[in-house]
């Protein structure tokens, strides 16, 4: 049986208090248990500032998981914060994908070079990153690779972001409010176009949103608070 | 083709082109600044060396050797005192010289020294060893009242083969003293009833001697002597006053007759100088007996011995402190260059804090980035030192153009391997240290809080 894309054990996170003597506050975060299986999506959903978006970047191993907080991260079987320094950050970009809300793509570059940017930190040799970028660029529709981010629409933006994400054919992807920036129409496509290409992959995908459109569109679905109970309670229903 | 870490430096150096190319060339000043002064610091020396030539020893009878090189090579002033013949033959016979050349200087031409010596002194003596007389027009002076003139002299004075000279006894103040009236400078006596002959324009030599004129020793112990004669003739309460170049002679030629060599007596034989080679090998410019010559004319208190070489490396043992100074500012320059590669990579940084956010989730590692930037600075640094480089074989070649022009110095402004590879290699540790500081705020970058979504 293959390891879980993400598991997550008795995480319990807080930011550090600035005041030592101020009395400690409540976890941001605190899951007793998580898992997702390989190619398994799962929508996160809840008010903002609750703590969403934080998860994902504890998961991602660039938030530290420092004392007081504590727990157990794994993604494909690995402790990500048992890594340290660039061992973390390279098992990172090989193993995670990441697509933000506003897209965050470098300047400067076109969009092809934006997705060669991620396969720099992989394993794939040097020579195939460009034939790779195009086509996932061209499997989500971007007909002009090398033009700058800037000239695309938003939602071509948001295309290159996700391939971008799915360059390195990660085990997990972390979408962070990726319909934010978006209009309904568009937020429709674009969560069907992440859905469909993790698939594709096999990756597995946690979307963080509070959009109300896309739980109807997650099999499985979850808030944090509900994540939080002993038992998390998880819904099912609605497409996959 | 892939992206790699080279690219993400280029395309961080072209986002920002306004900033890298002011920086660039920041430290390209610096480093041509720097590589100009080291090259003309060598240069000037070798050019001073020039002027000497294949002369070992340089007798006069001014008040120290340094004066007396100074005097005698460079031009500097007349000299104030006298050698007599039989003093030069004294000492040409009585050592192995494979030459000993006599020279009397303190007649000008339009400001310009004249130098009498024999046919000799284009024969035997060089400005240096690879650089014999040449003429551009015309040969050198044979006979009486004929006068050969140095490049710079003739190019200034418009003197042409062939043209009459009449010699200034004394030499012209300058300019502005002239038309300040100063009384106490009277105006140097010119020789009228003396016509001087151009047979010959020397080609450049790149030495003081480019700025010389050159006569035979009979002609100027006539003009000298006819002077005397008259000022004995016109003052004689005045007489045994010392032998003054600079004194004026308002007297009436005609109540003098003109003198003729066979007019001249022991008396009128003055020299300035004499120039001396020791013997030595063929192919060889040392000599085993030069220190014991030396020591030898040394003993004779009448006289100043100088060796030319030494005395000028002396000269630039005493103005090699403001060398250095030079040279310390222009490290500073470099520091300064430093500093801006570092302001420029710093204020960059709040605008790059995204970006450096995104290369880290997406799996750079902290080391990365903080190596990112570092190498970019030492990039801007290694583009200003070849910049550098360029711009200071451009402006060393200007530099030397102008010292020729103006001043007849052959400098020749060699920027050696070594020195071009050790400012450059100080250039880039130096811009790659400024990069240090942009560097570690790189490294710092908060992830998280620089990938909040922006408003």
């Amino acid at each position: 049986m293959p390891d879980p894309a993400l598991s997550i054990r008795a995480l319990k996170f807080r930011y550090a208090s600035s005041d030592a003597a101020e009395a400690a506050p409540p976890w941001t975060i605190d899951i007793p248990t998580l898992d997702l299986a390989p190619g398994e999506h799962l929508l996160l959903t809840g008010s903002s500032g609750r703590g969403k978006s934080t998860l994902l970047y504890l998961i991602a191993g660039v938030l530290d998981l420092s004392p007081p907080s504590t727990g157990e991260v794994r993604v494909a079987g690995r402790n990500i914060h048992a890594l340290r320094g660039a061992a973390r950050d390279t098992f990172r970009g090989r193993s995670i994908g990441m697509i933000f809300q506003t897209f965050h793509l470098l300047p400067g570059f076109s969009a092809v070079e934006n997705v060669m940017a991620a396969l720099m930190f992989s394993d794939i040799p040097a020579r195939e990153h460009r034939t790779r970028a195009l086509s996932l660029l061209d499997r989500l529709g971007i007909t002009t690779p090398d033009r700058d981010p800037d000239r695309l629409s938003v939602g071509q933006q948001q295309r290159v972001a996700v391939a971008r994400a799915l360059a390195c054919r990660p085990a997990l992807v972390l979408a962070d409010e990726p319909t934010a920036s978006l209009d309904p129409e568009n937020s429709a496509a674009a969560v069907e176009l992440i859905q469909s290409v993790c698939r594709e992959q096999n990756a597995a995908l946690l979307c963080v949103s509070h959009d109300p459109s896309l739980p109807s569109r997650f099999a499985r679905r979850a808030s944090l608070d509900e994540l939080a109970a002993p038992a998390p309670a998880v819904a099912s229903g609605g497409a996959a | 083709m892939a992206i790699t870490d080279f690219t993400i430096i280029r395309r961080s150096m072209t986002a920002r082109l306004f900033s890298t190319v002011t920086t660039i060339v920041t430290v390209a000043v610096s480093v041509a600044l720097m590589l100009v002064l080291l090259s003309m610091r060598d240069a000037g020396k070798t050019a001073f060396e020039r002027g000497s030539g294949n002369m070992h020893l340089l007798v006069s009878r001014d008040a120290a050797p340094m004066v007396a090189v100074l005097n005698g090579v460079f031009y500097a002033n007349a000299p104030a005192r006298s050698l007599t013949w039989d003093k030069y033959r004294q000492i040409a016979d009585a050592l192995p010289f494979e030459w000993a050349i006599p020279t009397l200087q303190g007649d000008s031409y339009r400001g310009f020294p004249v130098m009498a010596t024999v046919p000799e002194f284009f024969r035997d003596f060089r400005v240096a060893a690879d650089t014999p007389w040449t003429f551009a027009h015309g040969r050198a002076f044979q006979a009486s009242f004929e006068v050969v003139v140095g490049s710079q002299a003739a190019a200034a004075t418009g003197a042409r083969v062939g043209d009459t000279l009449y010699l200034t006894h004394g030499v012209e103040p300058p300019r502005q003293l002239r038309a300040a009236g100063s009384d106490g400078a009277a105006s140097p006596h010119i020789h009228t009833d003396f016509k001087f002959t151009v047979v010959g324009i020397l080609a450049p030599t790149g030495s003081s001697h480019d700025r010389a004129l050159f006569t035979d020793l009979t002609s100027s112990w006539i003009l000298h002597a006819q002077d005397k004669r008259e000022r004995e003739h016109g003052h004689e309460d005045e007489a045994d006053h010392d032998h003054d170049h600079d004194h004026d002679h308002d007297h009436d030629h005609d109540a003098e007759p003109l003198l003729t060599a066979a007019d001249l007596t022991d008396d009128d034989k003055l020299l300035t100088g004499v120039y001396l080679r020791v013997l030595t090998r063929d192919g060889s410019d040392a000599s085993a007996v030069l220190p014991s010559v030396f020591d030898t004319l040394r003993r004779d208190i009448s006289i100043t011995v100088a060796s030319p070489n030494d005395q000028i490396r002396r000269l630039f043992g005493i103005i090699g402190n403001i060398d250095q100074l030079f040279v310390a500012m222009a490290a500073v320059v470099m520091i300064s260059s430093s500093i801006a590669i570092m302001l420029a990579l710093y204020n960059s940084m709040e605008q790059r804090r995204r970006q450096v956010a995104v290369l880290r989730v997406l799996g750079a590692s902290r080391g990365r980035i903080f190596g990112l930037v570092v190498t970019e600075s030492a990039l801007l640094g290694l583009l200003g030192a070849a910049a550098g480089v360029i711009a200071a074989v451009l402006a060393a070649r200007a530099a030397a153009w102008v010292l020729k022009r103006d001043l007849g110095l052959v400098v020749s402004p060699a920027l050696t391997l070594e020195w071009v590879l050790v400012v450059c290699a100080a250039t880039v540790a130096l811009a790659a240290l400024a990069g240090v500081l942009p560097a570690m705020i790189a490294y710092r970058t908060p992830v998280v809080r620089s990938l909040r979504p922006l408003g």
